[in-house]
């Protein structure tokens, strides 16, 4: 069945890697200027004409992230991951949302999280769950989640730290 | 039609009003499905407090609190949880080392005070911690491999007629795997008697710097190829791996970083900081690993030691004691030889009282440290122990050691089921094999299987290797004929210990028992001889009740200010704790004179 995919999808877009899970779930790797038209094809013409979701990866030692695509084929009941990796600095990709109106609150949450532009897109510069939000995208890599937390919550006092051996050694052979 | 269907249409709705609901009439007080991640329970009297929750927490959403300390092997410290912080993600219950902590499947919990969200499970009672229901670890994860890595090994028909030693070590991918299983909790620190750094130098095997290993047992023990295979490693009853699965292989892993560092690396290695000698100087009776010890790190702080020992070589009871199948010689000269590279003098074949004096130590040297060990074999004073062929294990020991010709008769019964009993079984029965080709030793004690001082794996080898062992039997005579031995006659023995649980041995007379032997080892506990020190000094220290000389246990220092005492005559008797007395008293002595000196 994924043969004969690949092999229609072949004939129209270059596909650069392509990773079965398994008889249900496969993931093709493809170009950034063809992915919109690779989701297209297989939504108009092969049946995958749900979209599960939208989401990203941050590959931040390579500079890129990955966006993936999940479509669904209700008839045949198969997935397929359409994975598009996209240059990390000023990072844009074209918007799908002539495809399914619903894909442009996955790219508003995109362009929030991970600061993914996808120009066009209804709505994508319009505040999503952060209000106010003035910081590094915090789902990228690079974002100190630790460190935000310390400066802009409050911390309860009275923690303790303890550590067995030591907390040991106190109380057991302190002189020694 | 569509004014019909208007009209209709709400009574059609009617043929769901037989139906069962799908909505929930209270859905405020809805149980949570079994396995649902809700509030922690944690059960006090598993836990150990070995902190894995805390570390692996991503959240810091658990703090180690004090509370008391209930059992060996437990920290005094448990877990207490911030719903503020926590997520539930139940890492804390997956790495949990004794299975202690659980999630219940409670998940409601409504307070006004935003503190009160943070609570010590099993501490702070709460209403959830009957709950049976909740998250436990699944079935079949483990974190962390809960078997040991083994260690290859001579199998019984390789050694059972030769001194070769039979635990092989650690290759470097196993010692990695090995070290991998350490949860890095440190609860066996305070098992040691030494306090060695063990999570710490089991993570210089994890990073492959077994250099930086070698510097941190050094901090607390300068015998570690020696301790690397004969210690009587503690700290691995209480390893909290060690709770649901088997406890890491603590000594076979220092061994390994022992056995990596070649001996000519150990001085770059460990003498890192310039030692500037001073004058003091120190004499120490004894070169077992209480004074090896002792000199070691009186040496480290610029001490002039010279050594006073009887025996033509260095190691004591490591040395003439464990044999050399257990203990090869070239690894304990290993260690003996680095400390006496420091600059450390020896005097062998000197015997106090004969050689020198102890008015001469005390003449010559600012501080005398006592460290002779216990090397007088106890006899069972049964009737025929008098006769020739009846040996005390301790002797014969230090014969084999000594390349001396000893007896070795055919038929041979041992009396003592310690681990020294099982060292002149094994080594005698090997010795049968060399004569004869064939095993005919017998090992008996007063103590049944279950309770035999001895360790297990000692009494495993010994039978592999065709001894037998069968306790529970009190000896009563040696029955000898014709000035020769016969045998030992046993009656079965009910009990070692009253109820105070002191040493009262109960036998059934009516249950006898016969051992054939033509030569007969008593191996039923040493004791001290320290009639060196004559009478003018031994009047002088102060003793408790039972006559053993009192020493301040920290410093080992005895009621004469100048004479410190240590090794088996103090405590023990094992290595690590010659090693760790050695080391006390070194400071001890150090801090003395620097307190007198001023």
């Amino acid at each position: 069945m994924f043969q004969k995919i690949i092999e229609k999808i072949n004939l129209k877009y270059p596909i650069d890697v392509v990773s079965k899970k398994s008889d249900k779930l496969m993931f093709l790797t493809v170009h950034k200027n063809t992915a919109v038209n690779t989701v297209q094809y297989l939504k108009d013409d092969l049946g995958f004409k749900h979209l599960v979701l939208l989401t990203a990866v941050d590959f931040l030692e390579q500079g890129k992230f990955q966006l993936t695509y999940l479509l669904n084929n209700p008839d045949i009941k198969i997935d397929i991951g359409v994975r598009v990796l996209i240059e990390r600095e000023s990072a844009t990709m074209e918007s799908a949302h002539s495809l399914w109106p619903t894909i442009a609150t996955y790219q508003r949450e995109l362009r929030e999280m991970f600061g993914i532009d996808f120009p066009d897109s209804p709505g994508v510069n319009d505040e999503f769950i952060l209000e106010g939000w003035n910081n590094t995208p915090p789902y990228r890599r690079d974002f100190d989640t630790k460190a935000f937390a310390a400066n802009f919550y409050h911390q309860r006092n009275s923690r303790e730290n303890n550590d067995p051996s030591a907390h040991m050694k106190k109380n057991l052979y302190p002189n020694e | 039609m569509g004014i019909i269907k208007d009209i209709v249409s709400p009574f059609a709705v009617w043929k769901h009003f037989f139906k069962e609901p799908v909505t929930i009439k209270d859905p405020l007080n809805r149980i949570a499905a079994p396995r649902y991640r809700g509030f922690h329970q944690n059960d006090i009297s598993q836990c150990i407090g070995c902190g894995t929750c805390e570390a692996i927490c991503e959240n810091e959403a658990i703090d180690l609190v004090a509370v008391a300390q209930t059992k060996n092997g437990d920290s005094g410290l448990r877990p207490r949880v911030d719903y503020g912080r926590c997520c539930w993600c139940a890492l804390c219950v997956d790495v949990c080392t004794t299975g202690s902590l659980k999630l219940s499947n409670a998940y409601t919990w409504v307070d006004t005070d935003g503190d009160n969200f943070r609570f010590t499970p099993g501490i702070d009672l709460k209403p959830w911690d009957s709950l049976k229901d909740g998250y436990t670890k699944a079935k079949g994860l483990e974190l962390y491999p809960l078997e040991r890595m083994p260690m290859q090994h001579l199998h019984a028909h390789q050694r059972d007629n030769s001194f070769i030693e039979i635990m092989k070590g650690y290759s470097k991918e196993e010692a990695m795997a090995e070290a991998d299983r350490c949860v890095s909790c440190g609860i066996c620190v305070a098992a040691c008697p030494a306090h060695m750094g063990i999570p710490e130098y089991i993570k210089a095997i994890r990073e492959d710097n077994l250099e930086k290993g070698l510097q941190i047992m050094y901090q607390t023990n300068p015998l570690v190829e020696i301790c690397g295979r004969i210690c009587t490693h503690k700290c691995e009853t209480v390893c909290s791996v060690g709770h649901r699965g088997e406890p890491l292989s603590i000594r076979w892993l220092k061994r390994y970083i022992a056995d990596q560092v070649p001996a000519t690396d150990y001085y770059r290695v460990l003498n890192q900081d310039k030692v500037e000698k001073n004058s003091r100087k120190v004499a120490i009776v004894g070169a077992g690993p209480a004074g090896l010890s002792a000199a070691y790190y009186l040496s480290k702080l610029g001490y002039q030691i010279t050594i006073f020992e009887k025996l033509a070589q260095a190691g004591g009871m490591m040395r003439y004691g464990i044999p050399e199948y257990r203990l090869p010689y070239d690894q304990l000269d290993k260690d003996i030889n680095y400390i006496l590279s420091l600059g450390v003098e020896i005097n062998y074949n000197t015997t106090i009282g004969t050689n020198v004096t102890m008015d001469e130590l005390h003449a010559n040297f600012d501080i005398v440290y006592v460290a002779t060990g216990l090397h007088e074999g106890r006899s069972t004073r049964i009737p025929g122990t008098e006769h020739a062929n009846v040996y005390q294990a301790i002797e014969l020991l230090r014969k084999i050691t000594e390349n001396k010709p000893i007896e070795v008769a055919e038929k041979i019964v041992v009396i003592g089921g310690g681990n020294v009993a099982m060292d002149i079984t094994r080594s005698l029965a090997r010795l049968q094999k060399q004569k004869y080709g064939k095993v005919q030793t017998i090992a008996t004690s007063l103590e049944t299987e279950d309770i035999m001082p001895a360790d297990r794996e000692e009494v495993i080898e010994a039978r592999e290797e065709g001894a037998i062992i069968n306790p529970g039997w009190g000896p009563r005579e040696i029955k000898i004929l014709n000035n020769k031995i016969q045998g030992l006659k046993v009656v079965q023995c009910i009990s070692v210990f009253d109820e105070n649980k002191r040493f009262n041995p109960k036998f059934d007379e009516s249950v006898e028992n016969f051992f054939e032997a033509d030569m007969i080892v008593e191996s039923i506990g040493q004791g001290m001889n320290l009639s060196f020190l004559t009478e003018k000094y031994a009047e002088q220290l102060e003793k408790d009740s039972r006559g053993r000389i009192l020493v301040d246990t920290l410093t080992y220092q005895s009621s004469l200010p100048w004479l410190f005492f240590g090794g088996d005559i103090i405590e023990g008797p094992d290595v690590i704790h010659s090693v760790a007395n050695g080391h006390k008293a070194a400071k001890g002595i150090d801090n003395y004179l620097n307190s007198i000196q001023k």
